[in-house]
């Protein structure tokens, strides 16, 4: 398994790169998101990631693609330039970022004069879910009823500490759960 | 254009039936079910499966497939239920003629099951709908559907019918305003109070857009 090559660009230089990349050959757009880096410990934010794919290539010996991701880094409450003047089909995938990460894309025209606008998600929805900061409503009035480690349960598990009680190991609550500041569950 | 029909009926005879009469009507009914499958993910495999040559439950007078919810009996929704499919659920549920069965099948549909903490899955279809028998597993096996029909028919078998115990019975789902199922962002607790509120469900007022505007 290869790799795919990525190339980090700076976000001024966001679509001019992906320019590039199509006049170099990687002709069609496989799909765009975003990486929620917020807790970076350098230059924190949402890495803007988009793959790519040489649709001319395909006939070596293994039948595959060349492809290529681009990758940017775009600080929390920033907008990123649209890509939907290179290829219209990065609407829905633009539209999905915004409504999931909450990035905004200056210059989205798909067409319709709608702007960004929900895709995916219900009628009403508040809040942008996949951000690690959105904190998920079920974990918020329930404790998870499962068990992480051999021995634990959801019964009885303050009441047996051989078991629940492992000293040094730290714990590490998963985007989405809240921290013991909600108070408890 | 809205056509005006008046709402199925018993009949007026099934009110002052005498007994054995409505053991014969409640005989017919449980076995007679045109089903409506409500497949969303995995478990409806199993659905299918269970309707299959090898598990068959043909065999219990459950009849594949209803051509729509119009005419069917009983609804069985396998799979997971997300927010965004609840108005379509609500309202094929509604269109259903009574009387009316609901079976859940499998954890997804019954409790949300492994997905009960996500954004955007629904905790349960019961709450949108009023279920009757909840089959678990994940994905349960054609044989847990088969013994949830049969403990649907039981429930049916001694139910007594009339049309102002049905009208009785789905008087509250109709009411029910459970079109769309949001949750607003949920906030940390205020600091200086002591006692935590948990976050409520909503459930917003339903539109006509979600009924269908069938349903007051």
């Amino acid at each position: 398994m290869i790799e795919t090559p990525c190339r980090d660009v700076p976000l001024q230089e966001w679509t001019a790169a992906l320019a590039a990349a199509r006049s170099e050959g990687f002709d069609f757009f496989d799909w765009l998101t975003a990486v929620d880096e917020t807790d970076a410990p350098e230059s924190p934010g949402f890495d803007l990631v988009c793959h790519l794919m040489n649709s001319s290539t395909g006939q070596s010996s293994h039948g595959a693609l060349a492809r290529v991701l681009v990758r940017t880094r775009v600080p929390n409450g920033q907008s990123a330039a649209s890509a939907t003047g290179l290829w219209s089909g990065a609407a829905w995938h633009e539209r999905e970022t915004h409504e999931m990460f909450g990035i905004d894309f200056e210059g989205f025209d798909d067409g319709t004069g709608l702007g960004l606008r929900p895709l995916l998600l219900p009628n009403g929805f508040d809040g942008t879910p996949l951000r690690k900061s959105f904190v998920l409503a079920a974990r918020a009035s329930k404790a998870w009823p499962g068990a992480k480690e051999p021995g634990e349960s959801s019964e009885g598990g303050e009441g047996s500490p051989a078991h629940t009680e492992k000293p040094g190991r730290r714990k590490i609550a998963p985007p989405g759960v809240p921290d013991s500041t909600w108070g408890p569950r | 254009m809205r056509v005006e029909l008046p709402m199925p009926r018993v009949g007026p005879g099934n009110d002052d039936a005498p007994r054995p009469i409505k053991v014969v009507l409640n005989w017919g009914r449980r076995y007679s079910l045109w089903v409506f499958n409500f497949g969303l993910a995995c478990c409806a495999i199993e659905f299918i499966a269970a309707s299959m040559a090898r598990h068959d439950f043909i065999r219990l007078g459950v009849i594949p497939f209803a051509p729509g919810p119009r005419q069917a009996d009983l609804m069985v929704v396998s799979g997971t239920v997300t927010d965004k499919m609840a108005p379509a659920i609500r309202r094929l549920y509604d269109q259903m003629p009574e009387p009316k069965y609901v079976i859940s099948f499998g954890a997804c549909s019954n409790s949300g099951g492994p997905y009960w903490d996500s954004y955007c899955v629904t905790k349960g279809v019961d709450q949108l709908i009023p279920v009757d028998v909840y089959v678990p597993g994940c994905p349960p096996r054609p044989e847990a559907l088969l013994q949830g029909i049969i403990r649907l028919q039981e429930k049916i078998a001694s139910e007594t019918l009339s049309t102002k115990a049905i009208r009785a019975k789905y008087a509250g789902s109709r009411r029910a305003a459970a079109g769309e199922v949001t949750r607003p962002l949920v906030a940390r607790p205020h600091p200086t109070r002591p006692q935590v509120t948990r976050p409520q469900v909503t459930r917003p007022h339903v539109t006509d857009r979600d009924t269908g505007g069938e349903l007051s």
